[in-house]
């Protein structure tokens, strides 16, 4: 008997009711595998650019804010009359006010940046950004449509003063740092479910090593700080779900 | 290197498998579910800065106070106030549901409109407010240029006194015509009750809240009779207990098992048209064993024992009369009422400390009967709960000022002179206002109109007469109909032209004095939201429709809007004094007892209590301490009249003219002699032929479902049962014993027919029907509106064959005889 | 995991005053409004009519004259005792808040299977076979931010308004309380009954009205004997109201006997059996 493994397959090998030559079958031919081996890899590769960078690039569009608004710049009391506070939050809270009802205003309308831009023609700075504000926006009495980072769906009730005022939390925990930026950062948003990356987290991994709060905004996170915090019974589903 | 098949599938295996890796299938999964939780025709509500604005309910007459929640500029919800006098913090099913009749654009009229399809068909085009006015003014100018502005007529449904009343009544005396007629209501009845006995012009006065003993005839005091957020306050307070920890029974008189009978403690069930010979009864026990209140009766009341005029001829009292004629065994004969019975109400009656009978048909939007109501009204004299707390109040009437007298011009006071067509204030009804009932059959009668322009504001006869259809008959005769409504309703889509009244949320206007409350109370609605479309106050544009008639009719309204007005009337308001623009839930308008000196004013001036007015949306003046005698009953002879010498008088006068048997025929009285002055039973005339017609059929009403001109918001139809309406058929409520006797069964279909006409219904058996009677629901069977109320059940109108009540002419709605038909 | 039993702070609850009740029906009103509930052009087809809060119509039985109707309002009765809603859902879609004592319904998470339908015995859970309401009629002009429109293919029922508990407690941390007073937080139903028939409050304080009637012997609860322990409570003068309670064979109801202290303490007259 020849070796099976060495012996050239022949096609006049083949036929007759001769059994299937050697041990090995066939299939473990070492090329054939080392073939199967890289293409698998290939593969393998293929999948990875396919799941971490173009599947990303396709689920996300982007889109800049309707106007670059200078978080830095409100914030200086210097600038600003009446920005004051110990805490960022307070300062935060000049704008990003409570009602007396105690529901939360988020961004403001109009009407609350008018009372310092009150006349179109006259614009307070010099930046591009507040020209178009004034013109577009002032001058026609009209909302800016701000793309909101942190909206949840309509099935989510969030109750702003029980974490701000009674929890002490401050704003940056949940929103990150916004109060030194210079800039919007750019609104990401998915293409299937309609909210912003930054709900879901900018990893597109979602696993995150020392995750901060800020970091995502799922419903397990929240559930994290609450039991973190020792409320519990805030886990319960019509704590934030309405 | 060639790619073989099996490279391909190692290149596959390794792609799926590296996938699983990536965050692709994880997240692609999880951000589909995401997607499927938002698909775009589920509505997501915008949120925004919630607020409460404070307003008046102006669906009903009841006027109860709404607070409503908005949502920056959306109303989400309305609630009832709690610093409103009227209801403290409840409102009625249909006022819950207001905002559907705000937002449900399918229901309403979004500008002014031309008709463009057939009349009915509910086909309209859009036009401008000036091409509206052009093609009105223009056409009643023309009327009055030939000398005929009677030929313009006007159906008015907003309550009697409301300021836009009072505008369009004195537009159609600029232009000249005397025809103009409103629909039925309970207060025509008790108005007149109130002339002829009290001598009174302000309302009925019930002041429920203070009583221990409510005895109903017919009033559905649940059903939504008065202002139904005070009345069903009352209810609860009634069976806390009220303050002064009385226990408050409650007796109900009725033939059938509403929610006011079945609720009460007791519940009496005469035949229909027969509360007025129930109460004689209970009036005839009372006097025979006694008990009643000898000192009302001799200061305070003429008539009760027999008497003798100044010409010296005698006359019968009504101790007499009813001593004579309506003895529990009488009664009985009459009403069905166990004469036992009879006799433990005017045990109950007399034995209260402060009872107090109310007279009532369901609801207010139909009229009573005038005997009934005089025979209910003499046992509040019997036992004297006439200007005592917890009994019948005489509060002075409410004193707005009246508008500068109008200067008619010389068309029009030829025009006024001509009769009106409904023959109401003639001999034949003298103490009626008008007739709407007999202005249809006007109509009808002559093969050409007599009515070129018919004006309709806040009204739907087409759908709430109850005429057999006659109103509808008429309109399709009428050459040219205009309406003000603000909804598609029946009469509006008959209509040529709309001019579309704002809905109650977003306009200025008042409420006179709730039916049946015992204080005075004058409320004001505001917009609650911007008005939604292009519609206009009513009150406005009988303002500009004036100028644009002409010179002459024009400078009968010399307001800039309807809101001056509003202030022109409010100056009696301040000039009277004593009124209260707020309300504080811990001093109830109804237990203010403050002797004499009133409540300290809160405003120094007018503009001050009109703004007042304007943010609580109330003026009133709590219940104060029984008022003196002096002056008190302005009848002729100066006190309660248990025999009305008014009465007496119209029928003389009457006689004078046509021989007086012919009178009292005309006037629809069997009685004679003194009898025709007092309360007394008189039996409904047959219309028709009992033999062919064995049933009677009974119209009812119920608080869930509005019955008047204001459509049903669609919720309403969730508090529907499926043995009232089942898919679009409703049902008839029917005793198992009168079923069987027509081999009916539950849900079986049956025709219900009359003189007037047919209708298809369900039978539904119920043992809280009187046996021998078909009791239909009101509120069902339109024709008109969206697909939440069109063509759902059958309304009872149209089959109703409708008598004239004596002397008032009101139509007696309750005796249409009816046989069934099985289907 | 906490046991059923072991309740946290607040245990909300209410008390129907079935002899206050007209039957006006306001409180289902109230409550569609309040909820941003469906409405469709055919609801007389009650098993597909979404109506959290439903009036029953109940009959004495009797022959007239002597025939009289009542009405049962039925919300979710918010079992106490292991909601057969939440044992049988398999999506954990609704859950017993053991710190409110509130049943929730998370609409989301709902994967219309319907079982916890069946499991009810108060027919208190509906399912959405359409979508919220007829478009472009502008009737989502009334919706309130406040509740979540549910979707086509989940179940939903009557919360306590639990929008209104978290308004509330909104309210008082802005004027710096933690806690909310007897009163702050009311059902719609509750807060519009034009006769007060609608006690609501926390079972758990001692101090609440709620908690003072349902110790009288004319309170009663719905199937009181299968042990779901509900949080909403019946009462009534009349004896064949509260008979009709739960499904008794002959003979198996004592009536209540302990009347003179009834009468002198709670009642203002006697039922209308006794008149």
């Amino acid at each position: 008997m020849k070796d099976p493994v060495n012996s050239p397959k022949k096609s006049s090998d083949r036929g007759g009711d001769r059994p299937p030559s050697g041990f090995f079958p066939r299939w473990m031919n070492i090329n054939l595998l080392a073939q199967d081996v890289s293409f698998f890899i290939l593969g393998l590769i293929g999948a990875s650019i396919v799941g971490w960078i173009i599947f990303p690039a396709v689920l996300y569009s982007k889109h800049p804010q309707p106007i670059n608004f200078n978080h830095a710049l409100h914030l200086d009391s210097e600038k600003v009359d009446g920005i004051e506070g110990e805490t960022k939050a307070e300062k935060c809270l000049f704008c990003h006010s409570f009602r007396d009802d105690g529901t939360f205003a988020g961004i403001q309308k109009l009407e609350k940046c008018t009372e310092c831009h009150d006349d179109p023609e006259s614009p307070l700075g010099e930046t591009p950004a507040e020209k178009t504000f004034m013109t577009k926006y002032v001058a026609n009495e009209e909302e800016i449509p701000w793309l909101v980072y942190s909206k949840q769906p309509d099935c989510v009730y969030f109750s702003h003063i029980a974490h701000v005022k009674m929890g002490n939390i401050d704003c940056a925990t949940c929103h990150g740092v916004f109060a030194d930026n210079e800039k919007l950062p750019l609104y990401v948003k998915n293409r299937l479910t309609g909210y912003s990356r930054d709900i879901w987290g900018k990893r597109i991994s979602g696993f995150y090593w020392n995750k901060k709060f800020s970091d995502r905004m799922k419903m397990d996170d929240c559930a994290r700080c609450h039991t973190e915090k020792d409320q519990e019974q805030n886990n319960a589903c019509f704590v934030c779900h309405k | 290197m060639k790619i073989t098949r099996r490279n391909f599938i190692a290149a596959v295996v390794g792609g799926v498998a590296g996938i699983q890796a990536t965050p692709l299938p994880w997240k692609f999964t999880d951000d589909v579910a995401i997607w499927t939780q938002n698909w775009p025709w589920v509505p997501v509500p915008a949120t925004g800065e919630f607020t409460d604005v404070s307003s008046v309910c102006n669906l009903c007459p009841g006027g109860c106070g709404i607070a409503v929640r908005k949502v920056d500029e959306r109303a989400i919800k309305i609630e009832g106030r709690t610093d409103y006098p009227v209801n403290p913090g409840g409102i009625c099913p249909v006022g819950m549901g207001g905002l559907q009749l705000l937002y449900d654009e399918s229901l309403r009229f979004t500008g002014p409109m031309k008709r463009v399809g057939l009349r009915g068909a509910g086909q309209f085009k859009e036009i401008s407010w000036g091409e509206a006015f052009d093609i009105v003014a223009g056409r009643i100018s023309n009327l009055r240029k030939k000398g005929t502005p009677e030929a313009i007529a006007a159906v008015d449904g907003n309550p009697e006194g409301t300021t836009v009343s009072v505008l369009i009544k004195r537009l159609m005396r600029a232009m000249g015509s005397p025809n103009y007629v409103r629909p039925p209501s309970i207060n025509d009845t008790y108005r007149m009750g109130n002339l002829l006995m009290q001598g009174t012009l302000a309302p009925m006065a019930y002041d429920l809240e203070n009583s221990d003993y409510v005895l109903s005839f017919g009033a559905g005091l649940l059903e939504g009779w008065g202002a139904p957020g005070r009345v069903m306050n009352a209810w609860g307070m009634w069976h806390d207990g009220n303050p002064a920890k009385r226990k408050t029974r409650i007796v109900q008189v009725e033939s059938r098992a509403s929610n006011t009978a079945s609720k009460a403690d007791m519940w009496v069930a005469p035949r229909p048209g027969t509360d007025g010979a129930l109460a004689l009864g209970i009036a005839h026990v009372i006097i025979k064993s006694g008990q009643y209140d000898s000192r009302f009766i001799a200061d305070h009341s003429f008539g009760f024992e027999d008497w003798r005029s100044l010409e010296g001829v005698n006359h019968t009292g009504f101790k007499t009369l009813v001593l004579e004629k309506y003895s529990p065994e009488q009664v009985a004969e009459i009403t069905g009422v166990n004469p036992k019975t009879i006799v433990s109400l005017a045990k109950g009656f007399v034995s209260a400390k402060t009872p107090v009978a109310v007279y009532g048909k369901g609801k207010d939007n139909l009229n009573g009967s005038l005997y009934e109501f005089m025979a209910v009204q003499n046992l509040n004299a019997l036992k004297g709960s006439i200007n005592r707390s917890g009994g019948v109040l005489l509060p002075d009437p409410i004193p707005l000022s009246d508008l500068p007298l109008l200067e008619v011009d010389a068309i029009a006071s030829k025009g006024l002179k001509t009769p009106r067509l409904d023959q109401a204030g003639t001999m034949r009804y003298p103490f009626t206002d008008s007739l709407i009932n007999n202005f249809t059959d006007a109509i009808n009668r002559d093969s050409k109109s007599p009515v070129d322009t018919l004006l309709v504001f806040s009204a739907n006869p087409f759908f709430t007469l109850p005429d057999g259809g006659g109103f509808k008959k008429a309109l399709e005769k009428i050459p040219f109909i205009v309406s003000f409504s603000p909804y598609r309703d029946e009469t509006a889509n008959m209509a040529d032209l709309i001019l579309p009244d704002s809905t109650y949320l977003e306009k200025v206007d008042d409420i006179v004095w709730p039916t049946g409350l015992q204080y005075p109370l004058y409320g004001l609605s505001k917009p609650v939201v911007e008005p939604l479309y292009n519609t206009k106050n009513s009150g406005d544009t009988v303002i500009e429709l004036s100028r644009a008639i002409d010179d002459s009719v024009g400078s009968g309204f010399p307001w800039e809007n309807f809101e001056e007005v509003l202030q022109t009337r409010a100056k009696g308001l301040f000039d009277a004094g004593g009124g209260l623009v707020s309300y504080d839930p811990d001093a109830p308008a109804w237990q203010r007892q403050t002797a004499g000196n009133g409540p300290k004013p809160e405003y120094e001036s007018f503009d001050e209590m009109w703004e007042g007015i304007q943010s609580e949306g109330m003026w009133y003046r709590p219940v104060s301490s029984p008022r003196s005698w002096k002056g008190l009953f302005n009848t002729p002879s100066g006190k309660f009249e248990f025999s009305s010498k008014l009465i007496a008088q119209a029928i003389e006068n009457y006689s004078n003219k046509i021989s007086k048997k012919a009178a009292l025929k005309n006037m629809g009285l069997a009685a004679t002699e003194d009898e025709v002055c007092m309360a007394h039973y008189e039996a409904p005339k047959a219309g028709a032929d009992l033999s062919a017609y064995p049933l009677k059929m009974l119209p009812y009403e119920m608080i869930n479902l509005a019955s008047g001109w204001i459509p049903s918001p669609p919720f309403l139809y969730k508090t529907i049962f499926e043995n009232q309406l089942l898919k679009d058929k409703s049902f008839a409520a029917i005793n198992p014993k009168t079923a069987a006797k027509y081999h009916l069964e539950e849900g079986e279909l049956v025709a219900v027919k009359s003189p007037a006409g047919e209708v298809q219904v369900r039978v539904n058996l119920s043992e809280g029907a009187m046996p021998g009677i078909v009791y239909l629901p009101l509120g069902f069977g339109h024709t008109a509106y969206d697909e939440f109320l069109k063509g759902k059940g059958v309304n009872p109108n149209n089959i109703v064959q409708a008598g004239q009540d004596p002397i008032s002419g009101y139509p007696v709605w309750w005796n249409t005889p009816v046989k069934l038909i099985k289907v | 995991m906490k046991k059923a039993n072991d309740h946290g702070k607040f245990k909300y609850g209410m008390v129907i005053d079935i002899d206050k009740c007209t039957g006006c029906g306001t409180c289902m009103v109230a409550c569609a409004a309040e909820n941003n509930v469906a409405v469709r052009a055919d609801q007389s087809d009650k098993e597909r009519t979404i109506t959290w809060m439903r009036l029953y119509k109940i009959s004495n039985g009797k022959e007239f004259p002597k025939a009289e109707v009542s009405y049962f309002p039925r919300p979710c009765m918010h079992c106490d005792h292991h909601p057969p809603c939440v044992s049988v859902c398999v999506a954990t879609a609704t859950k017993l808040d053991f710190n409110t004592g509130i049943v929730s319904q998370i609409y989301t998470r709902c994967i219309g299977c319907r079982y916890c339908q069946a499991a009810c015995p108060y027919g208190a859970r509906y399912f959405n076979w359409w979508d919220v309401f007829p478009q472009d009629k502008g009737m989502d002009r009334y919706l309130t931010p406040e509740v979540s429109p549910r979707m086509r293919g989940v179940v939903e029922k009557c919360t306590f308004c639990h929008q209104r508990l978290m308004r509330a407690k909104t309210l008082a941390y802005a004027e710096d309380r933690r806690e909310i007073e007897e009163g702050e937080y009311v059902t719609a139903c509750a807060e519009a009954c034009p006769a007060q028939a609608i006690t609501f409050g926390d079972l758990n304080n001692p101090e609440h009205e709620v908690s003072k009637l349902i110790k009288h012997p004319f309170t009663f609860r719905l199937l009181e004997r299968i042990g779901t322990e509900p949080k909403v409570y019946y009462h009534s003068n009349r004896d064949w109201i509260r008979k009709l309670g739960d499904n008794f064979l002959p003979g198996e109801y004592t009536p209540v006997v302990n009347k003179s202290w009834a009468e002198e303490e709670w009642s203002t007259k006697p039922g209308r059996d006794e008149f």
